[in-house]
């Protein structure tokens, strides 16, 4: 049964390993430059609180050269959707052109080739996205070292969430394709479904998954320490002069660096920030990855379920 | 070949949602008879296929293929069965070699030997991927991977409803030589009558998901009669034999009918009916009181 | 070795065509005694059909005293057809004729006469409802 599932499956694990080598090769040599630049630069050297203006320069420098990369990486955390969602797609193949009543004709009972064919997929999401990390993680580390990885796309690939991710697309196909019967269009909507969850998540549940710190400061000294590396949810300046806010998006968002005005009259005389700091990573992480990983298994349970009993 | 039925049913159902596609079901099919399942489409042929191999499971009543639960005992059940699904699905990207592997993967009785042999007197390459073979070939692949289990009971849906003639009458000689050799039952379904006479000795007629007729195809044939005369009314034929199918013209009365002994009414022509107008009759056709036969039938077919 | 063929149009069951082609075969000299009849399986592989009806036929045959079967070894042909005495076939034309001439007076033509004989000669005849 394990030869036979990894024969039909054949096509579509080349699928989703290719997409990871794709990963790999445009990944491997920007990453190395990175790295290269980043030690050559001596910016390691730079981290801490108090910067030269040399550090600075060379910050910007390595910041700009390298950010329309770093943006477009963003992008990436789709993949462990699209790998999920391209996952499910023999399973619900067979549905689809009625080859399972072959295999359940043979000798072999419902539940065991069931458990087979899902353990496979499953597997295998899990080992792609160990993966992904491992790749995203090692890429990353000049940016890491320098805003931290808190910051939406970097906190996306890097954590265990991406576990979660992948399962739950690979869920998600797999509950929506044994009822539908339908490969292509399951995998689809699965995918659609994936990217609404994601920005669901992203915009509005992860920050209630652990309350964020609030601070407070004058504006004349230092910023709170944890403040550095975190992630910012909104800052407010208050007080006589100019008033602004800034926030951060789920998307492309950036460190907290507060560029306060000089010249344009007093300034303002008090700083407010509600921020989720780097000590909250492996919380937020945890939180975030029970959940996907929770919906994906009960998801997984209801196409196993709907398949033994309801399929004909 | 033992003496028990290869397939029993009783009171057998099935209920999709508010529709029952198969009702009150009680058949039993003699070990090594070459059985036809005939009715139109949506008749319950399918139903009642897919709940003889344990695909679905029984709304009411039960059925047994050679003495186990196919659903609930198929361990035991199914290395002694074949089925060949409708449009004999099969993995189109495995090669024929392929698709004979996962035969004997996953079959414990799986008889290589007669998987390469059926393969080569077909003369079909080993490498050649199964999406690319003709709908005959297709069929034929399907059906080695179906005896090459060496089954007691091979079981085919509407084997030949998508295959030309030649395909047809090549698959059919497959299925009757290994009958030949090993005694094995087959049952398969069909809603083409011509040519049943030909290949099976046993009927089952299935119409608006209920049995309509079951029984040896010899008796049947012995036992009906057409009888032709000049216009009358059938109930005094009606009192001793069952009419199955009534039509009149001007002139003429024609009764097709079911006797329970020999017709001694001298004002009839009395003919032997050939068995597709038998099951044609019993599928309601040519009757001008068509739905109430049915209902009569019923009652009394079983 | 006789290779059968089935007319599935013509009414006649399968078993009876079988029987007939090996009569017929028999009497035009292609069968001879010790010949051996197709097996079972060559006959079902050939035509498709249901092998109980070869049995059926070779018992029929048997049964007629032209066949025997040789457990392990197939059925084989074991006496001839009696041939029909010469004299009696020419008492049976003269006969034929004149009841033709009689036909013909009546106003039947040949279509008519063959009708009126395939009709007579078989008991009871199968319907063909159209």
């Amino acid at each position: 049964m394990i030869w036979v599932t990894w024969r039909q499956q054949r096509t579509e694990t080349l699928i989703a390993g290719g997409i990871l080598v794709l990963i790999a090769a445009l990944l491997l040599p920007t990453g190395i430059t990175m790295a290269h630049a980043y030690h050559h630069d001596g910016l390691a050297a730079c981290l801490g609180t108090n910067p030269s203006f040399s550090c600075h320069v060379a910050i910007g420098g390595f910041q700009s050269r390298f950010q329309p990369l770093f943006s477009l990486l963003n992008w990436f955390t789709l993949i462990p959707g699209l790998i999920g969602v391209v996952l499910a797609a023999p399973f619900v193949h067979e549905l689809e052109n009625g080859t399972y009543r072959l295999a359940w004709t043979q000798s072999i009972t419902r539940r065991r080739w069931i458990a087979i064919k899902l353990a496979v997929p499953i597997a295998a999401a899990i080992l792609i996205a160990a993966v992904l990390i491992v790749l995203t993680t090692w890429w990353r580390a000049p940016f890491v070292h320098l805003n931290g990885r808190m910051e939406t796309g970097t906190y996306d690939s890097e954590g265990t969430v991406v576990f979660g991710y992948t399962l739950f697309a690979l869920a998600l196909a797999l509950a929506i394709g044994v009822v539908w019967r339908r490969a292509v269009a399951a995998i689809t909507i699965a995918f659609v479904g994936y990217f609404i969850a994601r920005i669901f998540v992203d915009t509005w549940l992860r920050d209630r998954l652990v309350a964020p710190l609030k601070a407070t400061w004058k504006a004349s000294s230092a910023q709170p320490a944890d403040l550095a590396h975190a992630r910012v949810i909104s800052e407010l300046g208050t007080g006589p002069g100019i008033s602004f806010k800034t926030g951060s998006g789920p998307l492309g968002s950036h460190a907290a660096h507060i560029a306060i005005p000089r010249g344009l009259g007093q300034g303002p005389a008090t700083m407010h920030a509600v921020y989720q700091p780097p000590s909250h990573f492996w919380p937020l992480q945890g939180f975030e990855t029970g959940i996907f990983v929770g919906v994906a298994l009960l998801l997984i349970a209801f196409a196993a379920w709907w398949t033994h009993e309801r399929t004909a | 070949m033992n003496e028990h039925p290869a397939l029993q049913a009783a009171g057998l159902g099935k209920r999709y949602g508010s529709k029952w596609a198969l009702e009150d079901c009680t058949l039993e099919i003699p070990a090594g008879s070459v059985t036809a399942l005939v009715g139109p489409n949506g008749a319950g042929k399918t139903t009642l296929l897919q709940l003889a191999v344990g695909l679905s499971e029984p709304t009411t009543g039960t059925v047994r293929v050679l003495g186990h639960s196919p659903r609930d005992e198929a361990v035991s059940v199914l290395p002694k069965i074949g089925f060949v699904a409708q449009e004999h699905p099969l993995y189109r990207g495995f090669s024929i070699k392929e698709t004979l592997k996962l035969g004997q993967k996953l079959n414990p009785s799986w008889d290589d030997r007669v998987a390469l042999d059926r393969i080569e007197r077909l003369g079909l390459p080993l490498r050649q991927k199964v999406g690319t073979l003709s709908g005959g070939q297709q069929a034929q692949v399907a059906l080695t991977l179906a005896l090459a289990k060496r089954p007691q009971l091979l079981f085919l849906d509407e084997p030949v409803a998508s295959l030309d003639p030649l395909a047809r009458r090549e698959f059919m000689q497959s299925v009757m030589e290994v009958v030949s050799d090993t005694g094995m039952t087959v049952v398969l379904s069909s809603h083409i009558v011509a040519d049943l006479e030909r290949v099976c000795d046993h009927l089952v007629i299935l119409a608006r998901a209920h049995t309509q007729l079951v029984g040896p195809i010899d008796e049947i044939v012995a036992g009906h009669r057409l009888l032709v005369g000049p216009r009358a009314d059938s109930a005094a034929i009606a009192r001793m034999h069952d009419v199955i199918r009534e039509s009149h013209t001007e002139r003429q009365t024609t009764l097709l009918v079911r006797a329970n002994g020999h017709v001694y009414d001298s004002s009839w022509q009395v003919l032997e009916v050939d068995l597709e107008e038998i099951v044609l009759a019993y599928l309601g056709y040519g009757s001008d009181r068509g739905a109430a036969h049915a209902a009569a039938r019923e009652a009394v077919a079983r | 070795m006789i290779e059968f063929h089935l007319d599935s149009r013509s009414g006649v069951p399968t078993y009876l065509q079988l029987v007939q082609q090996v009569k017929q075969s028999l009497r035009l000299g292609i069968l001879q005694p010790g010949d051996q009849l197709p097996t079972v399986k060559e006959v079902v592989g050939s035509l498709a059909i249901n092998p109980n009806t070869v049995l059926k036929a070779y018992r029929e045959l048997d049964l007629d005293g032209l066949v025997e079967g040789r457990r392990g070894q197939g059925t084989f042909v074991s006496s001839d057809l009696p041939p029909v005495p010469p004299d009696d076939v020419k008492a049976l034309r003269t006969s034929l004729q004149r009841w033709i001439e009689r036909a013909r007076a009546a106003g039947l033509d040949e279509d008519n006469m063959s009708a009126l004989f395939a009709d007579t000669v078989r008991p009871p005849a199968v319907s063909r409802v159209a």
